[in-house]
């Protein structure tokens, strides 16, 4: 199985437990406070782009944006899979309005590429 | 040596197979320096046309009739070096191809001809060829047809992808596939390894794609999203990671080729029943729920 492209061993079934997904997180070694925003930009299949600046460090979707720019990605693009997946797992681990409207638009069908700073 | 690992992707016929199977074995080529012998089981034999930069190769049914039989068949003419990046003194892991190529339309049994073609490259030894590390079968429409369960029934294929989309047929097709899979699961010893949900970018199509795999028992262990830079690199029959390795397409394939050699979630599904999948699809909207005084009466009347 992987979630957010750690890989969790198959004797673990199809249903892994949010908290051993935020505890590889955790131990991933990656610096979250080294980052302060993370900057996105979405664009739809019809080409309408957006810029979205997002700064709750205190959240997971935080650190898993931040995991993903330091650990997986090696362009700026975001890999869909792993933007569904930090989507689904913030709905159910962060609860702010931001974070909430972010996952939403995480949720679509537009394209995203991603920064740090 | 590692291990020889025998896989499979099927799926609906359309949906994307050779395209996906080709893109991604490329990813573990390329990226990941896999040696991989690709064995085209359809009778129209796109399973290589993007490997070999090619119209279609000679398949093995083919020559064995040209020549009068498959005894009089040599392995070299049947199976071809990749082109380009993919050729055995390119940089990076080799791509070998064959396909077994079928009857005529409407005449005789497919099946026949692919296990034909497995024997076959059994025999003349393409399996034992030093440093493979996939054999990857590609195999046409799902398993209505038993011709086309051939490397499941045979034990061929241990390790089966089925490539679906969160289109209705899609996912009867993925749920016939793994039924398909569970009557020779413990006889032959195939497993169903995961689902890859080629995107046709429908709502919710994540969610239910996923919802799908979790009733199998198994995982969606990737989504390809749609991007017309694959028909642009099929045009010029190449992978999209050969025609464009800086694409966010070829991220995409790369991301699903180390989830592929990286995967040891191998098992036996649970099909389920069709009023099962009928809920499953109503409950992400794809079937409207009918009342059963509406079945069979026009929207107009």
């Amino acid at each position: 199985m992987f979630i957010l492209g750690f890989h969790f061993p198959a004797d673990m079934g199809n249903n892994i437990p949010d908290e051993k997904v935020v505890e590889k997180l955790e131990n991933s070694g990656v610096d979250f406070d080294s980052v302060n925003e993370i900057k996105l930009i979405s664009e739809t299949r019809e080409g309408q782009k957006e810029e979205i600046s997002y700064t709750k460090k205190d959240t997971f979707l935080f650190k898993a944006l931040v995991h993903y720019v330091k650990e997986v990605a090696t362009t700026d693009y975001m890999i869909y899979t792993n933007r569904y997946q930090m989507s689904e797992l913030s709905k159910k681990l962060d609860s702010d309005d931001e974070t909430m409207a972010l996952c939403k638009k995480f949720d679509s069908m537009s394209q995203f590429k991603i920064t740090a700073a | 040596m590692s291990e020889l690992r025998q896989i499979a992707f099927y799926g609906k016929g359309g949906i994307g197979k050779s395209t996906t199977s080709q893109n991604t074995l490329a990813s573990m080529a390329h990226y990941f320096g896999k040696n991989i012998l690709i064995v085209g089981c359809d009778p129209k034999a796109d399973s290589t046309r993007l490997i070999l930069h090619e119209k279609a190769q000679n398949t093995i049914l083919q020559l064995a009739a040209e020549m009068g039989t498959v005894e009089d068949l040599e392995l070299e003419d049947a199976c071809k070096p990749g082109a380009g990046i993919f050729a055995p003194d390119a940089p990076g892991g080799w791509i070998n191809c064959t396909e077994s190529g079928g009857p005529e339309p409407g005449v005789g049994c497919a099946g026949r001809g692919v296990i034909t073609a497995i024997n076959f490259l059994e025999e003349e030894g393409a399996y034992e060829e030093e440093g493979l590390d996939f054999v990857s079968y590609d195999v046409l429409g799902d398993v209505v047809c038993g011709g086309f369960a051939m490397p499941i029934r045979e034990g061929k294929a241990q390790e089966i992808y089925i490539v679906m989309s969160g289109e209705m047929m899609a996912m009867y097709a993925a749920n016939n596939i793994s039924k398909g899979i569970l009557k020779y699961a413990n006889t032959g010893g195939v497993r169903l390894a995961g689902l890859i949900c080629n995107a046709r970018m429908t709502d919710r199509e994540y969610d239910l794609a996923w919802a799908l795999a979790r009733e199998l028992g198994t995982q969606m262990i990737h989504f390809v999203p749609r991007n017309n830079i694959v028909q642009h690199a099929e045009l010029r029959r190449m992978t999209v990671v050969e025609y464009s390795p800086s694409s966010d397409q070829a991220q995409e394939y790369k991301e699903l080729a180390r989830k592929i050699i990286e995967n040891d979630m191998k098992i036996i599904p649970t099909p389920l029943e069709m009023d099962d999948l009928e809920d499953l699809l109503m409950e992400f909207g794809l079937e409207e729920e009918v009342l059963e005084g509406e079945i069979g009466k026009s929207a107009e009347l």
